[in-house]
């Protein structure tokens, strides 16, 4: 059976945790992140120590040290990717390509924004009584 | 003079969307970028408003290949939050199922290796292969893609002494031409050509990137999860970890020939030693108490990963899927420099990508 151990870290810790598990030649196995009911985010880094994850985890921070000089690209895409998705902002980390959003989302154009339904009718409706009184 | 390659999204050389942006010095490639996100669809997003029961069948839709190495691994990790244990027998038909799907995946991946090569013979030898262990897959569940065989606390449907029998006989055929396959791959000339040397990911470079799976076996490191962190009984079969040194698209090709022999001899055990007893808990599942879990399934592709967070209602609070494309991918870059363009298509392939999955 996979065990799987919480610890709960600062963000001051991040960084000497990853150095120290790099050097152990421990493996990352994800950063994981989303953002819990009370709207705080929870990140999370999983190591992979024999058939134990250990899952250190900062909770409601929303500015965090980069681990890539620490474990390169390995740590590169999960901190773009929850810096794209959670818009967590990781200090060091190189953002200025798009790795999983639209191409367009350095202007803006790329979101998809969706109209409300009541809007769509009241505007509907406008139309409608604009071609009638014409 | 330097270009600027684009390949993809879409493109005939790939099955999923992708984009790679290839600097090319002439024939030469100097340096690349891949760029995701172009199947996304919002499935944790989705899992998060329905019910686990409902979730449990959703996930099996992240990917169209190893749709059973997602609904196993959910569940796994659910049943963890729980407490839950699985009944042996159930285990073991959890183990036959993701076998086979390793095998169909493996050689589906072949086919279209050699395919990109040219060597059109092989490949429809090789899906003509695969088509037999799709029979077997369609015996024992009634299903070729979404086989629906999992629910928590074990399997759905168990396997008769017939259906047992008749994917016996298939194990045979497949094992017969899956060893002509790797004596043909290992001396055939063309193979050699358009394989050896290409795509090239050092042992160092593996590491470094975080590469995953058979992609990472073939770069020479012993990574798979069956044997490192095992699961569902794992334990109890005799089975080897597949590396080879040579760390090109040659060795990709290898590996994971060799490890369609050892997932056989997997199978077969599994089959002759299938505990007696119920293969699920029936009703006696518990509720699911707020907790957090990840677990680690060694899916076709490497090793895929589900965390997921409970909080005592019947959905989840958070459920993250990282499959192995997401850690292979990286290394597609470092692959690709000093290649020539028209192999850019064959090194893409040949992590054996599944870009639906990653992009979930």
């Amino acid at each position: 059976m996979q065990e799987y151990k919480k610890i709960p870290i600062t963000k001051e810790e991040i960084v000497p945790t990853a150095k120290r598990m790099r050097e152990a030649g421990v493996i990352l196995a994800m950063i994981h992140g989303y953002v819990m009911d009370d709207g705080k985010i929870n990140i999370s880094y999983e190591y992979q120590v024999d058939d134990t994850i250990e899952s250190y985890t900062v909770e409601g921070e929303n500015v965090l040290p980069s681990i890539v000089p620490v474990y390169d690209l390995a740590a590169e895409w999960p901190e773009r990717e929850l810096n794209e998705l959670i818009d967590v902002t990781f200090e060091g980390l190189d953002t200025s390509k798009r790795l999983f959003m639209p191409d367009t989302m350095f202007d803006g154009q790329g979101q998809i924004f969706v109209t409300p339904m009541e809007e769509l009718i009241e505007r509907t409706h406008k139309t409608k009584e604009e071609v009638e009184n014409q | 003079m330097s270009y600027i390659v684009p390949i993809g999204p879409y493109h005939p050389s790939l099955e999923e969307p992708i984009h790679a942006k290839l600097i090319t010095e002439g024939e030469l490639i100097s340096d690349a970028e891949i760029f995701i996100g172009y199947n996304h669809r919002g499935i944790e997003k989705l899992a998060m408003q329905k019910n686990i029961i409902q979730t449990l069948v959703l996930v099996e839709r992240v990917c169209g290949i190893c749709s059973h190495s997602h609904m196993l691994t959910f569940a796994m990790t659910c049943e963890a939050c729980g407490g839950i244990k699985a009944p042996k027998r159930g285990q073991y038909i959890r183990v036959i199922i993701a076998e086979l799907e390793r095998i169909h995946s493996h050689m589906l991946w072949l086919g279209i290796a050699l395919h990109i090569i040219g060597h059109d013979s092989l490949f429809m030898h090789t899906w003509d292969d695969r088509e037999a262990v799709m029979d077997a897959l369609e015996e024992l569940t009634g299903n070729r893609v979404n086989y629906g065989m999992v629910t928590y606390g074990g399997s759905r449907r168990d396997i008769t002494l017939d259906q047992r029998d008749r994917v016996l006989d298939i194990l045979d055929k497949i094992e017969e031409s899956t060893k002509t396959l790797a004596d043909f791959l290992l001396h055939d000339k063309t193979v050699a050509l358009r394989t050896q040397g290409v795509g090239v990911l050092t042992t160092e470079d593996a590491i470094r990137i975080g590469a995953i799976g058979p992609h990472a076996r073939a770069s020479n490191v012993p990574v798979d999860v069956r044997i490192d962190a095992p699961y569902c009984c794992y334990d109890e079969f005799d089975f080897e970890k597949v590396v080879y040194p040579t760390c090109d698209v040659f060795a990709r090709c290898v590996v994971r020939v060799l490890e369609n022999i050892e997932s056989i001899k997997i199978i077969r055990q599994a089959l002759d030693s299938l505990p007696a007893g119920p293969i699920n808990l029936g009703s006696k599942i518990p509720t699911i108490k707020p907790a957090e879990y990840m677990m680690r399934h060694e899916a076709p592709r490497g090793q895929l990963s589900y965390k997921v967070v409970t909080n005592g209602t019947d959905k989840v609070a958070r459920v993250s899927i990282h499959v192995p494309t997401f850690k292979n991918a990286p290394t597609i870059p470092t692959m690709l420099k000093g290649n020539s363009v028209a192999d850019a298509g064959l090194i893409i392939a040949s992590i054996d990508p599944c870009f639906s999955c990653m992009d979930r």
